[in-house]
């Protein structure tokens, strides 16, 4: 079996929706079964794949391939690196546990879990391809299950301009008013999806296009193309090419991630689509923007990149920032998460900008954590939305005596979020915050200040649904207590908190994806390596200094040519 | 200018389909005639038959590489005629079976209906085989003649009238373009057959050359000849719309491909600028109006123009890559094309409107019929993983070859209008709540049209290679065109070097 697990992970959740298309509404538990054991196949494939997968030869493991078509030079090329394999485990996690999270879905359950179904496949194609026609292929067909699970199962925000605080004043946050053309409601909020992703994904088309025509090499292959492809120096429109594929498809795929100021879509999207929905969204599908840009742009274009990379550096203080302030005035719960999550993945683009193995390393951990963190602080807001039929926090309020269980949960998630000691979120934020820190202090200074906000918005919000007075319209709610509604939140949490104390493997995972990466962009190799773990690769490279053996590598030396090697 | 017409048997093998169908035609007409208490259906039963024995007959010749030329090369057969010959007949075949329900609104001649149709197939079986400008002036007019018929049926219908008059006034104008066009291309060159013409860029040939586009032109509804299309379409019984929209397209690109690629193929510098220009205005204008349709059929028309758009980019790339890609894109757009129509007929049988604000909650209503016409709107604008999306992309791949980078531009930023457009049906058929919940139910005939549809967009759409190989294959007599540079296989540099 061990091979073929990424066929597993990738067509287990297809081969479910196939499945729920003979069966009918009328068995609810037939459906959520066949919805539920299709998830956990692929949840225990993405297992074995995360710790069958071999750090120390590193590379690209477990690939398959499959040639589709000769004449266009397509293949089904499937393989994960240290990359790859972590955030293939969280959307595998986040299938499973969202499909407990909607179990109590009433209206249209087996569509709801078929669409659900291949939306997580599509994004884990995406995580799995080695192909750029495949990374497109999978990349576009997520974004019209997400226009549908969000029509069709989501739910309406209350207009802006209606929301009053409660000493009765209108609200100040206009800005998402103003972005959202008065319109808040769930139709409004899937169209802006589709239309947006779909006018970014045909510019990264379009780039993945120019690649393919100038490489001059018939295949979309990305390990063909990175090795053999040969876009520099030549000039077009006053600049070299591969500046324009660059721009192309790093604004191509940012826009999912959501890069400032191409974000917008993001939480109004947030805001309408259920509770899984959001869980997915947040948690892996906006990852597919960061993961695209280091699988295109990265392994194809590291000249560029290392060139191009400050615009990041610069858009990702506004992210942080301006996600923050936003979601620290929003007066709805899932407008907060969603405005903290595109805030968050700042955080992931400041790891990318900076360029060393540390800040890398630390954005890919910064991606798996803020899918467990995101996605539990979604799933509780949907407990709570489902409970109360409102997501406005100020007529919300001591719900903690109503659902403990959720309320305890939720301090959790947020101190996950915020990256407290002892979850995995810590790990990575100090990762990027160390790694970046030479080269960027000033956005790091924003980064540690982003931290600020983002206690201070997730405190208030924590305040505001669980203490404090109760408003007796909700006194029917009630806590999880059943094992299915408590299942996905201790779940995402028992991940969160063991990864936040036994970091070690996921970290040698991810370095094993990030060090070729990064060798290859900065030309400049990790000084130090412990003698275990990565040392086999540093062996071949330069010689290590094993008697001083520091946790961070921030001080790179210079690439030298190694005699032992000799020319070709 | 003389024809020796000695004919074989061997040659008359060549005309073997249209030999089938055409018997075939009598023998409906006669079995029409002879029976009149028969039911109609038996009629469109006898007519599929047929028409499945011909496509048999394709079938065979192009498995045993059947090829050859008639009549001074006024009609050839070859794999690309071939592979033509089998879209028409499949598509008639296909729109007869979907018509069998919808025949019963006509109040006169629903026998003669199904001879109409299967004889305008005929004509464009002739038009994909059609080498000279003789023989394409006759086979278009031949074909044209049952369409002017069959889009004035609804008798009672004003509207369908109002289609059939359109449709006959701009059509006969544009066989009088063709007519006068083919008279100036023979004036200057003395030839007919497209393979003889010796040409030279005088004003006589080019005008001539326009001419013919230009009729030709109306045939596919490229943008600015495109003035009948949502009309005639929305006028015309929905069986014929469909038909309308597939079949004639094909056998207009079979001729197109044959003027560009063998008469014009050194004049490729000259006329890429016009179809770039044609092209970029079809897919634009046809796009941006289709936003402010109400009626589901306008809406496909619009659509369908844009599609046209879409392939004449790869008419305009000029290599053989793009001649597979075009044939490669007409294969998607029909099963999208004639599925997306089959439940509009459905539809409208069942609740008796086109409108699209009819179409709230077909989701609830029909899971099944709002289910395909997902599928097939979005196989039109070219999500994966669906036909549709494999044909825009073989289209870019062949003219991104050809460094035609603004013409990709506007074809994706394309993509993105027309997404809106078909989301906004989806949207009324998933999201919006029904105002009439009775379930909608369709007869088994359409549900058939609808699972070849559903068969062949998933199909080709993940696994496209066999189809590939097909169209590929069928054009092998392009191969002498220019060949993109990409694909000739440069000298890697030495692995490690």
């Amino acid at each position: 079996m061990g091979e073929y697990a990424l066929l597993y992970i990738l067509f287990a959740p297809f081969a479910g929706a196939l499945a729920l298309i003979l069966v009918s509404n009328r068995q609810p538990m037939l459906v959520r079964g066949i919805a539920a054991s299709a998830a956990f196949v692929s949840l225990v494939a993405s297992i074995y794949l995360f710790y069958a997968y071999d750090p120390v030869k590193g590379g690209f493991q477990f690939i398959q391939k499959f040639e589709w078509s000769r004449q266009l030079g397509i293949s089904l090329h499937l393989g994960v690196d240290g990359i790859g394999t972590p955030l293939v485990l969280a959307s595998a996690i986040l299938l499973f546990t969202g499909i407990f999270v909607s179990w109590h879905i009433r209206d249209r359950a087996k569509e709801f879990y078929i669409w659900l179904l291949i939306l997580a496949a599509a994004t884990i194609g995406v995580f799995m391809s080695l192909d750029l026609f495949f990374l497109y292929f999978f990349y576009e067909m997520s974004v019209i299950p997400m226009y549908l699970l969000l029509g069709m199962w989501g739910s309406h925000t209350k207009r802006y301009l209606e929301m009053t605080d409660t000493e009765g004043l209108k609200l100040r946050d206009s800005v998402g008013y103003i972005f959202n053309f008065g319109s808040n409601s769930k139709e409004y909020a899937a169209m802006k999806l589709v239309l947006f992703l779909s006018a970014f994904a045909v510019a990264a088309l379009m780039g993945i296009l120019l690649i393919y025509k100038y490489a001059g090499l018939n295949t979309f292959d990305i390990l063909v193309l990175r090795e053999h492809a040969n876009l520099m120096n030549i000039p077009v429109l006053g600049t070299t090419l591969d500046k324009i594929i660059w721009v192309l498809v790093f604004f191509g795929f940012a826009s999912i991630a959501p890069l400032w100021p191409l974000h917008s879509w993001s939480p109004v999207g947030h805001a309408a689509a259920p509770a899984a929905t959001s869980m997915l969204h947040a948690g892996v599908l906006m990852k597919l923007g960061h993961f695209s840009i280091i699988r295109v742009a990265f392994e194809i274009l590291p000249e560029t990149t290392r060139e191009m990379m400050p615009i990041a550096a610069v858009l990702c203080m506004f992210s942080i920032v301006y996600g923050g302030f936003v979601a620290f005035y929003a007066k709805d719960t899932k407008y907060v998460i969603g405005y903290s999550s595109s805030s968050h993945m700042g955080y992931v683009f400041l790891g990318m900008a900076a360029l060393n193995y540390i800040s890398l390393s630390g954005a890919v951990i910064y991606m798996f954590a803020h899918a467990m963190a995101t996605g539990m602080l979604f799933a509780m807001a949907g407990w709570v939305y489902d409970q109360t039929h409102t997501r406005d926090l100020p007529s919300l309020g001591g719900l903690s005596n109503k659902m403990p269980f959720i309320s305890g949960c939720f301090v959790v998630g947020c101190m996950a979020s915020i990256g407290m000691p002892g979850t995995v979120n810590f790990i990575a934020e100090i990762m990027i915050i160390v790694g970046s820190w030479e080269k960027y202090p000033l956005q790091v200074i924003v980064a540690v200040l982003g931290i600020v906000l983002t206690m201070a918005y997730l405190f208030k919000m924590m305040r505001s649904l669980f203490y404090g007075p109760m408003n007796q319209q909700y006194s029917h709610a009630h806590d999880a207590v059943s094992a299915v509604d408590r299942l996905p939140l201790l779940v995402m949490i028992a991940v969160s908190v063991g990864f936040g104390i036994f970091p070690m493997h996921l970290y040698d995972v991810v370095r094993s994806g990030v060090d070729p990466l990064i060798a290859r962009i900065t030309h400049v190799v990790p000084v130090a390596q412990s003698g275990d773990g990565l040392g086999a690769k540093s062996e071949a490279t330069i010689p290590v200094v094993r008697d001083h053996v520091p946790l961070v590598a921030n001080n790179p030396v210079a690439l030298t040519p190694d005699p032992s090697r000799g020319h070709e | 200018m003389t024809f020796t017409l000695t004919l074989s048997f061997a040659d008359l093998l060549l005309l073997l389909p249209e030999i089938v169908l055409t018997c075939w035609l009598c023998l409906v007409v006669i079995v029409d005639f002879a029976f009149p208490r028969l039911p109609k259906e038996q009629l469109a039963i006898l007519s599929i038959t047929g028409l499945l024995a011909t496509l048999g007959c394709l079938v065979w010749f192009d498995v045993t590489h059947v090829s050859g030329a008639l009549f001074g090369n006024m009609f050839v057969l070859d794999r690309m005629a071939i592979f033509f010959k089998i879209f028409i007949v499949g598509s008639t075949a296909l729109v007869i079976l979907a018509s069998i329900q919808y025949v019963e609104r006509f109040r006169f001649f629903r026998g003669e209906y199904y001879v109409l149709v299967v004889m305008s197939a005929l004509g464009m079986m002739f038009m994909s085989s059609a080498n000279d400008l003789l023989s394409l002036f006759v086979s278009l007019e031949f074909s044209t003649l049952g369409f002017y018929i069959l889009v004035g049926y609804l008798r009672e219908d004003l509207a369908s009238n109002e289609a059939g008059l359109k449709f006959f006034i701009l059509g006969v104008f544009a066989a009088g373009l063709l007519a006068y066009g083919i008279s100036l291309v023979y004036g200057e060159t003395g030839k007919l057959v497209f393979s003889d013409m010796n040409l030279s860029a005088t004003p006589g040939a080019i005008i001539g050359f326009l001419l013919i586009f230009a009729a030709l032109g109306f045939k596919i509804g490229a943008v600015p000849f495109h003035s009948w299309i949502p009309d005639t379409y929305h006028g015309a019984p929905t069986p014929v719309t469909a038909y309308l929209s597939i079949a004639p397209k094909g056998a207009a690109f079979a001729i197109l491909l044959r003027i560009f690629f063998v008469a014009l193929a050194s004049f490729k510098p000259m006329w890429v600028i016009l179809l770039v220009a044609v092209s970029i205005l079809s897919m634009t204008y046809a796009n941006i109006v289709a936003i402010a349709q109400r009626n589901i059929k306008r809406l496909l028309a619009y659509s369908g123009i844009a599609q046209v758009g879409n392939v004449l980019i790869g008419l305009a790339a000029g290599t053989k890559m793009g001649n597979d890609a075009i044939m490669f894109y007409l294969l998607a757009y029909l099963f999208a094309n004639l599925g997306a129509f089959a439940v509009v007929i459905a539809v409208s049988h069942a609740i008796g409107s086109d409108d699209i604000d009819d179409y709230n909650g077909l989701g609830r209503r029909s899971p099944f019929l709002a289910f395909s016409m997902l599928v097939f709107l979005l196989s039109l604008a070219g999500v994966p993983p669906l036909a549709g999306f494999i044909g825009k992309l073989y289209i870019f791949i062949a003219a991104i070859k050809e460094g035609l980078y603004t013409l990709i531009t506007v074809g994706l930023i394309n993509i993105v209008i027309s997404m809106y457009y078909y989301m906004i049906v989806v949207k009324k058929m998933y999201i919006n709540e029904p105002t009439n919940p009775s379930p909608v139910t369709i007869s088994g005939p359409m549900k058939a049209v609808v699972y070849v549809g559903l068969a062949g967009t998933l199909v080709i759409g993940i696994y496209p290679q066999p189809f590939i190989d097909w169209v590929v294959g069928a054009t092998l007599m392009f191969s002498n065109l220019p060949v993109p540079s990409a694909i000739v296989t440069p000298s890697l540099p030495p692995f490690g070097g």
